[in-house]
């Protein structure tokens, strides 16, 4: 067995569409999601289901009836029960997760075939309750006495009544008390990006999004989903375009994180959404051998850590050590995917990139990584357009890069996610 | 304690023998059947086993308690052997058989010591009556458990005490609800209605029963004390009773109830538990069991009970395999329907159409059927969750080479057909896959051509709406093979359907039977009838449905494109009515439509009265309304003529075909005892005789065939 025969292929994926929270996918949870693209890759692909060693998906808010969203879902798509199932969790990056865990236990010889992916319901994510309502129930549940109910009950305001939001706590670091707005903030601040720069990047995102529909470049990805509950309509294409964005009206939106001074807005944001990403991965031989074509082979990976401050750079961190691994140049680099947290934080990954100061500063490098041409980056938009269901995201970069890669034929390319916490990953395919 | 276990002897001299066993707490453990016995019924063999049994328990010295139960998992008792209540033929008989059975079952309460029942799989009929003459019930929380008294199905009234100790256990609301509809419960449903005393999980039934029996022991007691309480008290021992029954007898006076006396004979002998001595309603019960088992309807069910059992060894025959993983292709009513009764009965299903709508509809249509269920409490949420995750649905059809079912429900059209077929084994369709086809018309065998390995290309005929109709008219063509039949009857089987075998000819049993009758009926409008007159005819026949109603549900297209298939085969006798294009040309289609000869809803008129009267105006010729027996004749004597064509050009083997088809495919009244039985009851020279008649008066298409005359003579 050669080395690259333990390189793990993708040899098939599908996704739900994006769409906003709250809307066309807002009835199905995260399971309901994952299921569905699970069951389309085993009717899909034709696989033989004992086939498949392990079911490894992303998920960063499953809901609690459904804990290990995995395995939930590998169930209901009807896998055999002796198949494992794990849900993996590095926030933005678990459906990347994913894919790397099934890379390294192939390595590890912990199995051959996987069922990865990645989901999340941002519409699902809950309201919690305040820790005084909590206390006031756990009172009011250990009062036995007439008298010691009624004290229970006297205790009781309003004001605790004040939901804790999971999707603000979410993305809020309870390192640095950021959130996550404002730690594109401060990368705008380091590089001087200015709020121009930032709605013309988003600007750019819809325009290329909403080419790649216009052109049908998703139908290959896309699986559509009946929507839940009541099974209404087929949804089939992501809802988060906006079509015939302007400058204009993007300039009139407000900062959101920074009210005071801040650049960032929710339109140069990426969006709350819903969906969900499943893949078929298996060593290059075993596709091989079941004479299946596969869309793309991983090269190299890292994962990195950086300031939670500025966790939007983590894909610059990380790059280096993936094309380390794979034995390539950044210049080798055919196209590129920067998940799209915040117009500020991709525009300062690309500064960063091509910053000799910060190479050598952060990153210890003698000179710069090198200059990211916007033509090979993101060139069917990003999360700013199509919306970061966060564990999606993850798996989606690597599905919509080997699909283009394939389209363009070209030959090497670079997904990578910033993590909140400060983390940074990157995978590098290579098609085949 | 001086019972070991059933004497050796038993084997040898034939007697049949219960194992009977106590144990070092004095509790009898009586078994129904032999451990290897899957099915037990009451035969008269068996009652007289339990007879000697129960006999040998009353004379054993220090026993502290009886349980009566199973031969082992899954099994309490079926009822009374079918076989033997078919073969009763008299009241006297009938009624002996009641007074033998129930006097058998009173030992239980004769004994000194308590008896519990432990339930486990069917307990129904004759062993829900011995059940209920036990002090104390415990049921299993087994799937197969089920309790009840489905006697009036079979046309006749629980004999062994079932009535009685029915009314009195559970009050009368309830005992009316299960009796005169036959409905069986579950275990907890059952505990809720005061059926059962307690619910044990399967591996412990018999210790939980034994901790009823301590219990009543220590508590010196018989059986436990028993009072209605709530509802089942006010509504069965104050004047409130009248509300309970008025509205049990309004329901067995209206449509098809009607026709069948035993539901009313068990409503009256329900009241009589309550308002009459044990000993005068044991009697009534069983001079009633005596005299419904005797009559014609009674019989008529029973041989229908054969039948269906006749339809599921269909399924078990060799080669039958299961199927796993289906596609279906095309995603309309059929489609969607089949679709989601595959994923109900646990086939993961993809279900593929072009038109996201459709597919978004049968996903919605699948739900609002297990939406009623769980609301119902039939289903829980996962269950039902699990069933519409088993629906896939999509435009592409995906790998194939899982898939062991392959089945089109595309618009007729031979082309197309083939086409599909073709590309679904050029997309990879395992060779020994069923390749199956759900037309209604189109032959089977030019389809089987488009397909390397023929062999497994079936029809499998599926009726409007599946989810309702009960038949399945499975096709074999010229080169079908015999294990791909045995396969979509089995499949048939397994979504709770009976399966009927047909050849590949044009219409197949049903549509063939139908089209002369619907074309008469369409007839009889043309000529000046009133639908509501000529529904009203055929529903007080026994039919579920008049044809005209009929017609508005099948739709004028579909009806037009069925009768010009089969003039194309069976040239004038089959001439479509002109009614039917004229219909379609007006798109007064039926209910699909917003109306046809009804309105929209079924209800009032719809826009297909004014295309009636200008067909009759063109016709040109007076008004004729034809008598009632007319109307019989000629819309049910057609329907036997051609039945008995069926047969003996071949596309059903058996009389017993044309029986269950035409009772599940058109809802020939089952009292009736099939279109045969009812041939013969009718007298075939009487049939062949105003046929002749109204082929000399009126139009040769009456012609009787050659065969139902010969049978006619013979």
């Amino acid at each position: 067995m050669t080395n690259h025969d333990l390189d793990l292929a993708i040899v098939a994926g599908w996704r739900t569409p994006f769409c906003k929270a709250g809307g066309a996918l807002a009835g199905a949870s995260a399971a309901d999601l994952a299921t569905h693209v699970f069951r389309e890759v085993l009717d899909r692909t034709g696989i033989d289901p004992k086939a498949i060693d392990e079911v490894i998906l992303g998920c960063a808010g499953p809901d609690a009836a459904e804990a290990n969203v995995a395995r939930v879902a590998a169930l209901r798509s009807g896998l055999p029960k002796e198949i494992p199932a794990v849900t993996v969790m590095r926030n933005c990056a678990s459906g990347m997760e994913a894919l790397l865990a099934a890379e390294q236990r192939l390595r590890a010889g912990d199995g051959e075939v996987f069922l990865v992916g990645g989901a999340e319901s941002m519409s699902n994510f809950p309201l919690l309750m305040g820790k005084r309502l909590v206390k006031f129930f756990t009172g009011l549940q250990k009062a036995r006495s007439v008298t010691q109910r009624l004290m229970a009950l006297s205790k009781f305001r309003v004001s605790s009544m004040k939901p804790r939001v999971a999707v603000v706590e979410g993305l809020t670091d309870p390192i640095t008390g950021l959130m996550m707005g404002n730690t594109a903030e401060n990368v705008a601040r380091l590089f001087g990006i200015d709020r121009a720069a930032m709605d013309a990047f988003s600007l750019q995102s819809h325009q290329r999004a909403e080419a790649a529909i216009a052109a049908n470049r998703f139908a290959v990805e896309i699986a559509p989903f009946a929507s839940q509950p009541h099974f209404a309509a087929m949804i089939s294409s992501d809802d988060g375009v906006r079509q015939g964005q302007t400058m204009e009206a993007l300039a009139k939106l407000r900062p959101v994180f920074d009210k005071n001074a801040g650049d960032v807005t929710v339109g140069n944001a990426c969006q709350l959404t819903d969906g969900a990403v499943g893949m078929l991965c298996m060593s290059l031989a075993r596709a091989k051998a079941l004479g299946l074509q596969p869309l793309a082979v991983i090269r190299g990976h890292a994962r990195v850590g950086l300031s939670p401050e500025f966790m939007g750079l983590g894909p610059v961190h990380a790059t280096p050590r993936a094309l380390q691994q794979a034995g390539i140049q950044f210049s080798d680099l055919d196209l590129v995917e920067i998940n799209e947290a915040f117009a500020a934080q991709v525009l300062g990954c690309q500064k960063a990139f091509a910053s000799d100061d910060y190479c050598h500063r952060e990153l210890g490098l003698s000179e710069a990584i090198g200059e990211l041409d916007s033509r090979k980056l993101n060139v069917n938009g990003g999360a700013i357009a199509l919306g970061h269901p966060i564990a999606a995201s993850g798996a989606r970069l690597p599905l919509t890069l080997a699909h283009e890669l394939r389209r363009q034929k070209k030959r090497f390319g670079l997904a990578s996610l910033c993590i909140g916490g400060g983390q940074g990953q990157a995978l590098i395919l290579e098609a085949v | 304690m001086n019972i070991t276990e059933t004497r050796p002897e038993a084997a040898t001299t034939g007697m049949l023998h219960l194992p009977l066993q106590v144990n070092a707490r004095g509790f009898a453990v009586l078994r129904l059947g032999r451990p290897e016995e899957s099915v037990v019924t009451f035969t008269k063999e068996r009652l007289l086993a339990l007879d000697r049994a129960l006999q040998q328990l009353a004379s054993t010295t220090g026993l502290r308690g009886v349980v009566i139960t199973g031969p082992g998992a899954a099994m309490f008792c079926a009822g009374a052997d079918i076989g033997l209540i078919h073969s009763i033929q008299t009241v006297a008989e009938g009624r002996d058989a009641a007074v033998l059975g129930r006097s058998i079952f009173e030992r239980c309460q004769k004994l000194a010591v308590p008896v519990a029942a432990a339930i486990e799989g069917p307990c129904v009929g004759g062993g829900c009556e011995l059940a209920l003459f036990c002090d104390v019930r415990v049921a299993s929380d087994h799937p197969s458990t089920q309790i009840g008294l489905p006697e009036t199905k079979l046309g006749i009234v629980p004999g062994f005490g079932g009535t009685q100790n029915m009314t009195r256990l559970v009050g009368l609301p309830t005992a009316l609800d299960l009796i005169l509809n036959g409905k069986l419960l579950r275990p907890y449903p059952a505990r809720k209605k005061g059926l059962v005393d307690r619910i044990a999980p399967s591996s412990k039934l018999l210790d939980i029963a034994f901790e009823e029996l301590e219990r009543l022991v220590a508590a010196g007691k018989k059986a436990p004390t028993r009072t209605l309480r709530g509802q089942a008290y006010w509504f069965s021992k104050t004047p409130l009773r009248a509300l309970a029954v008025n509205a049990a007898r309004k329901a067995l006076n209206k449509g098809q109830a009607r026709f069948y006396p035993a539901p009313k004979q068990a409503l009256e002998l329900c009241i009589k538990a309550i308002t009459v001595s044990p000993e005068q309603g044991f009697a009534a019960e069983a001079q009633a069991l005596g005299e419904m088992i005797a009559t014609p309807v009674s019989k008529a069910l029973t041989q229908l009970f054969f039948l269906t059992e006749r339809s599921k060894r269909l399924g078990k025959s060799d080669g039958a395999k299961d199927c796993k993983r289906a596609l279906i292709v095309g995603g309309g009513v059929m489609g969607a329907g089949i679709a989601g009764q595959l994923a109900n009965k646990g086939i993961a299903t993809r279900l593929c159409d072009l038109s996201g709508e459709a597919l978004a509809k049968a996903k919605a249509r699948l739900q609002q059927d297990l939406s009623r269920r769980v609301s119902r409490k039939q289903l829980q949420k996962h269950e039902a969750q699990a069933i519409q995750d088993r629906l896939a649905v999509a435009s592409e059809w995906g790998g194939l080479a899982n898939v062991d079912l392959w089945l089109e429900a595309v618009v007729e059209d031979l082309g197309v057909k083939r086409k599909l077929m073709a590309q679904a084994v050029a997309a990879g369709l395992p060779a020994n896959a069923i390749v199956a086809t759900n037309t209604s018309s189109l032959p089977v065998d030019a389809m089987a051509d488009a397909v390397p390995h023929p062999e497994r290309v079936v029809g499998i005929h599926f009726f409007n709406p599946p989810e309702k109709m009960p038949l399945i008219e499975v096709i074999r063509g010229k080169r079908t093979s015999d294990a791909a039949v045995a396969t979509a009857c089995r499949l048939a089987t397994r979504l709770g359907k009976f399966p009927i075998v047909v050849g590949d000819s044009p219409g197949f049993l049903v549509n063939r039977c139908l089209s002369p009758y619907l074309n008469e009926a369409a007839r009889l409008l043309v000529e000046g009838n009133d639908p509501e007159f000529l529904d009203r005819v055929i529903l007080d026949f026994g039919m579920p449905m008049g044809p005209c109603r009929l017609l508005d549900e099948i739709g004028f297209d579909v009806a037009t494109k069925v009768s010009e298939v089969m003039q194309g085969a069976f040239a004038e006798r089959m001439q479509p009515c002109a009614l039917f294009s004229a219909m379609v040309a007006a798109k007064a289609l039926g209910k699909k439509t917003g109306g046809g000869i009804y309105g929209k809803d079924g209800k009032g008129v719809g826009p297909g009265r004014k295309v009636l009267e200008t067909v009759r105006e063109q016709r040109g010729v007076p008004k004729r309304e034809a008598s009632r027996s007319e109307v019989v004749q000629r819309l049910v004597y057609p329907l036997v003529d051609e039945a008995y064509r069926c047969l003996d050009d071949g596309v059903v083997a058996a009389e017993q075909d044309l029986d269950l088809g035409l009772v599940m495919g058109i809802g020939f009244p089952p009292f009736l005892g099939g279109i045969t039985g009812y041939a013969k009851s009718e007298g075939l020279k009487t049939i062949v005789g105003a046929l002749d008649e109204l082929a000399r008066t009126s139009d040769p298409r009456f012609r009787p065939s050659d065969g139902l005359r010969r049978r006619a003579v013979n």
